[in-house]
């Protein structure tokens, strides 16, 4: 592995197939994007669903979770790409992985987002009912954004391995990032030691910025709070 | 600066990560010294460690029920052994993508594996002379009415990560005027079982590979395109790069036993047609 890391020329025989590599990055790129996309949304809709009081919702998230939490995701991908197209459904590659890896990780976020609300005091929900908020207005404009802070780092965690996660497509020959790794790592000179170490880079890439963006967008809100919250002392010191 | 700082602690720790995956290999080779393996070195060892295919009839095949393996490479792997003066194979199974790895970390001191020999490949290890040569063919459903290059144009193709029949095919299409895409044409999948499912599934519509491994794969519902039958396959005996005298060794015994018929031998015992000639 460490020899080929340092052989010069099959660096350069990797990088002359640069419109390949560029198309693999493009098309992990944008399943990650759209799967990242779709997993949000389902995350936030069914975290609602499995905080809500009525039993069929809660039910029906329930078993969402359960079944995409509980069963692999390499199994999810071969059933949809080698079994549905017995049923007369044949999926594009892309399209199954977006559909997969979103569907998977929309499970887990739904639990973060889930766990989230669980975690602000019931006392919020009672004050704006109050007030006469209705459920939307509750959950958008008093709920929600108190979870945001909370949330934040494990749902970044869970963008953050989709992203890796897209990887699986490699397995139905879905023309990404880690494809292309294999392709090269075992045709022409087979030099699997740089197409490795050049895949892994190029993820991590893709994965640093989002996780560091988090972790600053996260430090932001506490600053932003603890300095509403000073403000808030001294308005109080004033009035008293 | 913290960002730098974790950017180096990460970039530290894959170098730190890398170089034990270095290590690994001369402790492995059983206290070989410098110049790599040597066949003294194994009959010392006492067990012959042999990289092999598990799923390809006639070849290197294991049998889940008795946990057996048989075929040619298995054949060929006793007969090693047994002028080693050792009776212990150890057989590891191996995929196409695996087995260049699993040699350089020397975690096994041969590859039998319906290895196909060829320029780029000699860049990285050592090949004995053919043992056996193969041509290159397609399976197709019976009703694909594929016969011909020209038909392969609008298909897709299923071939196994790192096999040479993805360049073979396209070098061969050329040929008859036919260009063939490597990223339209080609879907490359982990193992043989992953592409007959995707024929049967309709994902692509022709499985191709060397004519032998395709044998293991006919059924009722597909065929062997008699018509498309191309490119020599020579599968030989691959050791390490660096293990010149083990090779030197290798080359002796296969030349030896391709003269005095012991390989054709081996090859009718296993059923498996005689070497493809053009």
């Amino acid at each position: 592995m460490i020899n080929q890391i340092l052989e010069l020329w099959r660096w350069q025989d990797l990088f002359s197939n640069w419109p390949r590599l560029l198309t693999a990055f493009g098309n992990t790129l944008q399943v990650a994007l759209l799967a990242l996309l779709l997993s949000l949304f389902l995350g936030v809709v069914f975290g609602l669903m499995s905080t809500s009081n009525k039993l069929l919702l809660r039910g029906i998230s329930r078993v969402y979770v359960e079944f995409f939490q509980n069963t692999p995701l390499p199994i999810q991908v071969f059933f949809v790409y080698y079994a549905l197209p017995y049923a007369g459904i044949v999926l594009e590659k892309k399209l199954i992985g977006i559909l997969c890896v979103g569907i998977y990780t929309g499970a887990y976020m739904s639990e973060v987002v889930r766990a989230g609300i669980g975690s602000i005091p019931k006392g919020q929900f009672e004050a704006a009912a109050s007030q006469g908020f209705t459920y939307i207005q509750t959950m958008t404009l008093i709920i929600l954004p108190q979870t945001v802070k909370i949330i934040l780092p494990p749902l970044v965690n869970q963008m953050v391995n989709l992203i890796k996660n897209t990887s699986t497509v490699a397995m139905i020959a879905g023309l990404d990032l880690m494809y292309f790794a294999n392709s090269n790592a075992t045709n022409g000179y087979m030099s699997y030691g740089p197409a490795y170490l050049l895949c892994g880079v190029l993820y991590f890439f893709i994965c640093f910025p989002l996780s560091a963006w988090a972790r600053n967008y996260e430090e932001r809100l506490k600053k932003r709070d603890s300095q509403q919250a000073k403000e808030l002392e001294k308005v109080e010191e004033v009035v008293a | 600066m913290k960002k730098l700082f974790a950017l180096l602690l990460s970039l530290t720790m894959l170098v730190a990560l890398a170089a034990c995956g270095g290590d690994k290999a001369p402790s492995n080779q059983g206290g070989a010294t410098t110049g790599g393996l040597t066949p003294d070195a194994i009959t010392q060892r006492g067990v012959l460690r042999v990289g092999v295919k598990t799923d390809v009839p006639g070849f290197g095949l294991l049998d889940t029920a008795t946990n057996t393996y048989s075929g040619i490479e298995i054949d060929l792997a006793h007969k090693i052994a047994e002028e080693l003066g050792i009776d212990k194979v150890e057989f590891i199974p191996v995929t196409a993508a695996t087995r260049g790895q699993l040699l350089d970390s020397g975690d096994i001191d041969i590859v039998a594996a319906t290895f196909t020999i060829n320029e780029e490949r000699k860049a990285s290890w050592n090949f004995t002379t053919p043992y056996y040569t193969d041509a290159v063919s397609l399976l197709v459903k019976n009703d694909s009415g594929i016969e011909t290059f020209e038909d392969l144009a609008e298909i897709k193709i299923g071939v196994a990560t790192g096999a040479t029949s993805k360049a073979a095919l396209i070098a061969a299409a050329a040929e008859a005027n036919v260009t063939l895409d490597e990223d339209k044409n080609f879907e490359e999948y982990a193992s043989y079982p992953e592409i007959k499912a995707a024929l049967d599934a309709g994902r692509v519509q022709a499985f191709s590979v060397d004519g032998s491994i395709l044998a293991g794969y006919v059924d009722n519902t597909n065929h062997i395109v008699e018509s498309i039958r191309f490119s020599p396959q020579e599968y030989g005996l691959a050791s390490k790069k660096d293990a010149t005298e083990w090779s030197a060794y290798l080359e002796n015994l296969v030349t030896g036993w391709l003269a005095d018929g012991t390989m054709a031998q081996i090859i009718e015992d296993n059923g498996v047609v005689a070497s493809f000639t053009e």
